[in-house]
């Protein structure tokens, strides 16, 4: 099966449990978080980087999906992209009170192995990779790394500008002239 | 603001949001405005489906089973009789073995690594070992064990550098806590070996340096030796 035809049928999948979700069916949620709990928990983790905080916060995400699940159905658009954005806003609401040091984003250390090896066990609900990967393509290196700080560390400006030892104005910039870029590659 | 007469700056607004830049106040009064405008909904979920890729390379990580038990209980969701609920905590234990074992596979694969090329010993000045590096580099192979570990934070990584003459660190991965690790090498690694006189180890966060450089000074500096 390909990736997308994958994807597509996992979309349904998590469409359809958040509709049962919606209804109330308990069981809808078990089965929803043995399937998107292993890459939410992964992303919190990244995010918090302290386990305890984010066991917290996962329960949170799952609470908040339950009661929100009705919501989403009337949304539409991508259920994992919805369930990751509770999660990662739940994980940036809590930095505020948690975290004073900027934290570096623990990236694969194998990435270029993992990509290759572990292609057919990548995350299935990702959206299909190529007009993004492109896009992301065109982007200079200093502009991919500091999206990649923000989004996946949970790094403001100010600790991306600590971190990468570049000034804050050249750090925002960075980033304003990335997402500028990506804006106008994706909806060309 | 009316979004409709600055379409642009709330779509950066948006973006900013979405990738976590824009914080205290202003998103605040971002989230406010999200939550009566659907354009501003629009564009928030433009930029969620989208920037959702920068995330691809996060490996998922199961949580332990006490998690969902508190979201049940918080849910007040009727327990599960007491027999089910052992056999929910063996199936999930025994899908993360089969995780692991899965992992390990594909990291690890299991063949003989071939003819050993290079050696490098990690130790402490006082010749306590730390870990062995052997390098195969016929089939481009690495073996790394684990003796004698210094005290670390549990949030910290070893990660284990090539330093090629004339060129930049390259990482050949995050070091084994215990036992031994058998790993493949990227030609990338391979080469940066076969130019390097010695090997770095650095404590990074979790999962290694994001930078693909070090970010803090080798805690150890050895020598690699070639073996013929």
């Amino acid at each position: 099966m390909s990736s997308t035809a994958q994807s597509a049928d996992l979309d349904q999948q998590l469409q359809s449990l958040l509709d049962r979700c919606a209804a109330a069916d308990s069981t809808a949620l078990e089965r929803l978080y043995e399937l998107a709990s292993p890459f939410l928990f992964a992303c919190l983790t990244r995010i918090l980087r302290r386990r305890a905080l984010a066991e917290e916060a996962l329960q949170d995400v799952f609470v908040s999906i339950w009661q929100r699940a009705g919501q989403f159905s009337a949304a539409r658009g991508r259920p994992m992209a919805w369930m990751m954005s509770i999660a990662r806003y739940r994980a940036i609401d809590m930095l505020r009170h948690e975290r004073s040091a900027p934290v570096l984003v623990p990236d694969l250390p194998e990435r270029a192995d993992a990509a290759e090896e572990a292609r057919d066990e990548s995350v299935p609900w990702m959206p299909a990779a190529g007009l993004l990967d492109r896009c992301l393509g065109l982007l200079t290196d200093q502009q991919r790394s500091c999206l990649e700080l923000a989004f996946v560390g949970g790094n403001s400006h100010e600790d991306i500008s600590r971190l990468t030892g570049n000034p804050l104005g050249t750090v925002k910039s960075w980033i304003r002239r990335g997402l500028q870029s990506l804006r106008k590659c994706l909806e060309s | 603001m009316n979004p409709q007469e600055h379409p642009d700056t709330v779509d950066l607004l948006a973006a900013e949001y979405v990738l976590g830049t824009l914080r205290g106040s202003a998103r605040r009064r971002f989230e406010k405005w999200r939550s009566t405008s659907p354009l501003v909904q629009d564009r928030c979920r433009f930029w969620e489906e989208n920037l959702m890729l920068l995330a691809k390379g996060i490996r998922p990580v199961r949580p332990p089973p006490h998690v969902w038990q508190g979201i049940r209980a918080r849910l007040n969701f009727v327990r599960s009789e007491p027999r089910r609920r052992t056999g929910r905590v063996w199936a999930i234990a025994a899908s993360v073995v089969l995780v692991a074992a899965l992992s390990a596979l594909l990291y690890w694969r299991s063949v003989e690594p071939g003819k050993l090329s290079e050696v490098a010993t990690i130790a402490t000045p006082s010749g306590t070992q730390v870990w062995e590096v052997d390098v195969y580099g016929e089939r481009g192979r690495m073996i790394v064990r684990a003796g004698s570990l210094p005290a670390h934070p549990a949030d910290r990584d070893f990660e284990l550098w090539a330093l090629p003459t004339g060129g930049k660190p390259v990482s050949l991965g995050i070091l084994p806590g215990s036992g031994s690790a058998q790993r493949t090498l990227t030609v990338a690694q391979q080469q940066a070996l076969a130019n390097a006189a010695q090997v770095a180890v650095t404590v990074e966060q979790l999962g290694g340096s994001p930078t693909g450089q070090p970010t803090t000074t080798p805690i150890f500096v050895a020598p690699l030796r070639a073996t013929s």
